[in-house]
């Protein structure tokens, strides 16, 4: 489908000019890239190889080989990473993935047409990751946060709790405030795929005398394969860029115990000042995601020609 | 799927609507009302929503205090709009050339355009921050606005690609036949009519630009800081000054909400070229 | 036909009128600050942690005239006391040039390279009137390359009304005295202990608090050589101790990242007793703020089996080596050091004087009472043990500590384990 869209149907003439120009609309973009993302994914690999200190603006790189990824395996603060990061990845992904579609099957009915309700799901999404955290840092605050009110008054919890207190609650209460903020785009996806699933369907299956559970099971299901394994990949490597919710809330703490691979990253190279170092993680966060970018696109665009 | 609806039914959609509302605006009201809240109203349990309890002080000491947030305010200003005209500028070409133009390789390129929007910010940063330490760029908007070209150039370009390709073919195939070049055809013909597209794009790299604070943080210093930089020195401090933390937090969001809501529907339709348009 | 559309007049027009608007903007854009001959700039934390005159509210006459005598503007770039070392870290690493004088509080060795060596060119009877030890954490590899402002060290600080609530008219003297004090104090919504064991880094840190009870123990840091000499009886001793103390503790001093929440606490009356530095007087005794007013009072720190124990803040003023201006810099941190700024110092902030001869003065006497303890406090050890890893170290050691707080680890695992870690990092020392 991609391809009969794309190119124009032209005489000779008009195709050699074509090819001519076409690369001129697209090379300064591509340079910019190129400069901005290539060159220094290039870099730090190289890095990596490296003992780097950059001091004054001098840049020492004592060439070290794979020293720094043999360091990365044994370090027991990587391993912990490691398995934060998978933790808050995987219950990221399912939370959202799970109450985004819950959420899109909601607006999508027709008691809830309102446009309103997009713009309250656009809300979250839009506020910026920084605010968002300094706002959920107010409301888990232990002595006066609006939770631990809330919970008082309804008899939920008798005392107050620090929520950020103890490092694996500290995590799920970060998780919960990323789940907040990251489910708006992938209900709005859903919600985009369900509104594409043709209305006969489920008149046939009414008129066949299924119930809304079955309609759902064997025509909603189906239809939103393809949207569910796109939100998977994206949530995926969206939740592996977390970080200015983990600075601004608890730092990596109680304990490290929200230290995930990206924030660990920082922190090895820009408090430490070990820049070969926090390379080599930032090279294995990096390689997760471009993984699962190629997925994506071969998600996206099943039938697309591998360059030619 | 209207004959058999229970009142069961109904109610149960209103509750339902009713969570989703409240989940989804219930904390950004908070913020907005705690920003206007006095310290001892904050602290009281429950908190006191008397009116008297209503005050502009937060904001008034937000902006007086040593986290210079006017600066700020002006530097991200200044940041967002020029990274995002840039990104325009740039990507829109470039997304026409990948829809409607012959480019070899193009699926390659595809990929690669798309994977750039994936790229965890810290594999670049650490070398675009070296680069930068040496040619003296760093705690300069200059810097920002470049470098925030690595998300937001990508960003303009999917959102942007993926309408060209929708737009019927007949407008340009004429323009050809009238010996228009194919410049001149996306100048003349096709960017006038994809305005609202491209402010959908522009929108979206203008509030990634605007939030953004990763790159902020490890290149800025003192001259280029940026509200969410603000924001956070705000959340580093003494953390009982809850109204202003919330005030602070409030000047960033506050000017996105009403962006959002008075383009709603520019932006809902950015996504949906953006999304769908594989 | 138009071969070419952009060369039609109006496309040149706007084309030349958005370079122009650009080739107006862009300078300024790049141009990182203004080129002031005799512009300052100090990296300061933000008060009450310790902030000079101009930054702080005190002798601020007397650094307006400074400022007017030696034609200098100086400007202050403040944060939050948890932000600073990242913040120069980064600065130094990039070799921008950002200030001119520099706070530091336990990085002097790590970042000696980039500072310059200025303390042999105060005056003399500055440098006698300054305590010979003061020196010892701002130097390394036989430079000085910083000057302490304020005598500060970690002292006991309980509230005496609460105290006699629970029985007890004078403060704890050893552990065991002080967790019996903690435990009966937690009562009626109120706790014994309130501490920020939020961020494991730095002086003020977890990981520095546990050294107060390291040396209280007996122990020590380091060897001869270096290599950790922690992972011993004492070391888990006085983790053990700090464990103990967690019952009757805030449970929101896990949480909490800088001192000031804990000082928050105190102030508002919901908690005994506390660590704490010497400029806590000045705020519990604020009635604008402070619910305690005239019901603190400060004590040596517990003696446990070696006798009583504290670390040092090392809080000094450093000069940048990328400064154009260091002697006016030196001049400046002079004046930080006048007789009567500080004195202002001591009273009006609460940051004692470094100065012996104004630290005997009997007004500052007067004021801060519990000047006096902090003297006889500097009479037992205080060492923090700074080195050039000090960041790395204390994350390492802190995050453990914290571990066994939070109840994750046994006293004796998180040690044993922080040894481990604390011995790669030195061996990278090399």
């Amino acid at each position: 489908m991609a391809e009969a869209t794309r190119a124009l149907p032209l005489g000779t003439g008009h195709r050699t000019r074509h090819a001519r120009v076409a690369p001129l609309f697209l090379a300064p973009a591509l340079i910019v890239l190129a400069l901005l993302l290539a060159y220094p994914v290039l870099y730090s690999i190289w890095l990596s190889l490296t003992d780097a200190s950059l001091s004054a603006g001098q840049l020492d790189t004592p060439f070290s080989g794979l020293d720094n990824y043999r360091q990365l395996i044994g370090d027991k603060s990587v391993s912990a990473a490691l398995l934060n990061t998978l933790y808050f990845t995987v219950v990221e992904v399912i939370g959202v993935v799970v109450l985004g579609l819950l959420t899109a099957l909601l607006l999508n009915h027709p008691m809830a047409s309102w446009s309103g309700f997009r713009v309250f799901l656009l809300l979250p999404w839009a506020i910026a990751p920084v605010a968002n955290a300094v706002l959920w840092k107010w409301i888990y605050h232990s002595n006066y946060g609006i939770l631990n009110s809330l919970l008082l008054q309804l008899g939920l919890i008798d005392q107050n709790v620090t929520w950020l207190g103890d490092p694996f609650r500290a995590l799920n209460m970060v998780l919960l405030v990323d789940i907040w903020k990251s489910t708006p785009f992938i209900a709005i996806l859903f919600l985009a795929a369900l509104q594409n699933i043709p209305k006969t369907l489920y008149r046939a299956a009414r008129v066949d005398g299924a119930s809304t559970f079955e309609a759902f099971r064997f025509i909603t299901l189906p239809s939103l394969n393809t949207a569910i394994a796109i939100a998977v990949i994206l949530q995926t490597i969206w939740s592996l860029r977390v970080f200015d919710l983990i600075f601004v809330l608890t730092k990596g703490g109680p304990a490290d115990g929200t230290v995930v691979m990206n924030f660990l990253a920082y922190r090895v190279t820009f408090n430490f000042l070990k820049f070969g170092y926090g390379a080599a993680l930032a090279n294995v966060i990096f390689l997760a995601s471009l993984l699962l970018s190629i997925i994506y696109v071969r998600l996206m665009n099943p039938g697309a020609p591998r360059g030619r | 799927m209207a004959a058999s609806q229970s009142i069961l039914g109904r109610a149960g959609i209103v509750l339902a609507l009713v969570v989703f509302v409240f989940a989804a605006t219930g904390p950004i009201v908070w913020l907005l009302l705690s920003s206007v809240l006095q310290q001892q109203a904050l602290t009281s349990i429950p908190p006191d929503l008397s009116p008297s309890s209503f005050t502009l002080a937060n904001y008034l000491e937000v902006f007086s205090s040593a986290a210079q947030l006017g600066r700020a305010i002006i530097n991200s200003l200044i940041v967002a709009t020029f990274t995002t005209a840039l990104a325009i500028i740039l990507g829109a070409p470039a997304a026409y050339a990948l829809a409607r133009l012959e480019i070899k390789h193009a699926g390659t390129i595809l990929l690669m355009v798309l994977a750039a929007q994936m790229f965890p910010a810290i594999v670049i940063a650490i070398p675009l921050f070296i680069t930068a330490s040496k040619l003296g760029l760093i705690d300069t908007k200059l810097l920002l606005i470049l470098v925030y070209l690595s998300f937001n150039l990508p960003i303009v370009i999917w959102v942007l690609r993926g309408f060209f390709m929708g737009l019927p073919l007949g407008l340009e195939r004429a323009a050809r036949v009238d010996g228009a070049s194919p410049l001149q055809t996306f100048l003349r013909i096709v960017l006038p009519i994809s305005l609202p597209s491209l402010f959908a794009a522009a929108i979206f790299a203008f509030i990634e630009a605007w939030n953004e604070f990763f790159f902020a943080l490890i290149m800025t210093r003192q001259t280029a800081q940026t509200v969410p930089l603000a924001i956070s020195a705000f959340a580093g401090q003494y953390q009982t000054m809850f109204g202003q933390m919330m005030a602070a937090a409030a000047i960033s969001v506050a000017p996105i909400i009403l962006l959002t809501i008075l383009l709603r529907n520019t932006i809902l339709r950015g996504f949906a070229d953006g999304m769908l348009k594989g | 036909m138009n071969r070419l559309p952009f060369l039609d007049r109006r496309s040149l027009i706007k084309t030349a009128a958005s370079g122009a608007a650009a080739a107006l903007v862009l300078p300024s854009l790049s141009r990182p600050s203004w080129a002031d001959e005799t512009a300052l700039s100090v990296f300061s934390p933000l008060p009450p942690d310790p902030a000079p005159p101009g930054a702080a509210k005190f002798s601020e006459e007397a650094f307006a005239a400074w400022q007017k005598a030696n034609s200098a503007k100086v400007t202050y770039d403040m944060v939050a006391w948890p932000q600073l070392h990242d913040k120069m870290a980064t600065a130094f690493a990039s070799g921008e040039h950002v200030w001119d004088v520099v706070y530091m509080s336990g990085w002097v060795p790590e970042l000696a390279k980039f500072l310059v060596p200025f303390a042999k060119n105060l005056p003399k009877e500055l440098i006698d009137d300054l305590p010979k030890s003061s020196f010892s954490t701002v130097t390394w590899d036989g430079q000085s390359s910083g000057v302490v402002f304020t005598l500060s060290l970690l002292t006991l600080f309980y509230n005496t009304e609460l105290l006699q609530k629970a029985g007890f008219t004078a403060p704890p003297k050893t552990w065991d005295e002080l967790k019996n004090v903690a435990k009966e104090c937690t009562r009626d919504g109120n706790y014994g202990w309130v501490l920020n064991y939020g961020d494991p880094a730095g002086i003020g840190g977890t990981a520095s608090y546990w050294m107060c009870f390291l040396q209280q123990a007996g122990g020590k840091l380091y060897n001869e050589d270096g290599s950790p000499a922690f992972n011993s009886d004492a070391g888990i001793l006085a983790l053990q101790m700090m464990m103990d103390l967690m019952p009757y503790s805030d449970p929101g001093s896990i949480s909490y990242v800088g001192i000031n929440d804990a000082t928050n606490v105190m102030t508002a009356g919901k908690a005994a007793m506390m660590m704490n530095w010497p400029f806590m007087w000045k705020p519990a005794n604020d009635p604008a703020s402070s619910k305690i007013v005239g019901k603190l009072a400060g004590a040596l720190l517990p003696a446990g089996p070696a006798g009583s124990a504290s670390i040092d803040g090392t809080d000094a003023w450093t000069i940048t080596k990328t400064s154009k201006n260091p002697e006016l810099a030196t001049k400046l941190i002079e004046f930080y050091l006048d007789k009567d700024v500080q004195k202002r110092q001591a009273i009006d902030t609460g940051w004692l004087p470094i100065r012996l001869s104004v630290l005997s003065d009997p007004d500052v006497q007067k004021a801060l009472p519990n000047a006096a303890v902090v003297l006889e406090q500097a009479n037992h050890p205080y060492d923090s043990y700074v080195t050039p890893d000090y960041n790395e170290v204390t994350v390492a050691l802190g995050t453990e500590i914290n571990k066994a707080l939070a109840g994750k680890s046994s006293a004796k695992d998180a040690i044993a384990e922080a040894a481990n870690l604390v011995a790669a990092i030195v061996k990278k020392r090399g």
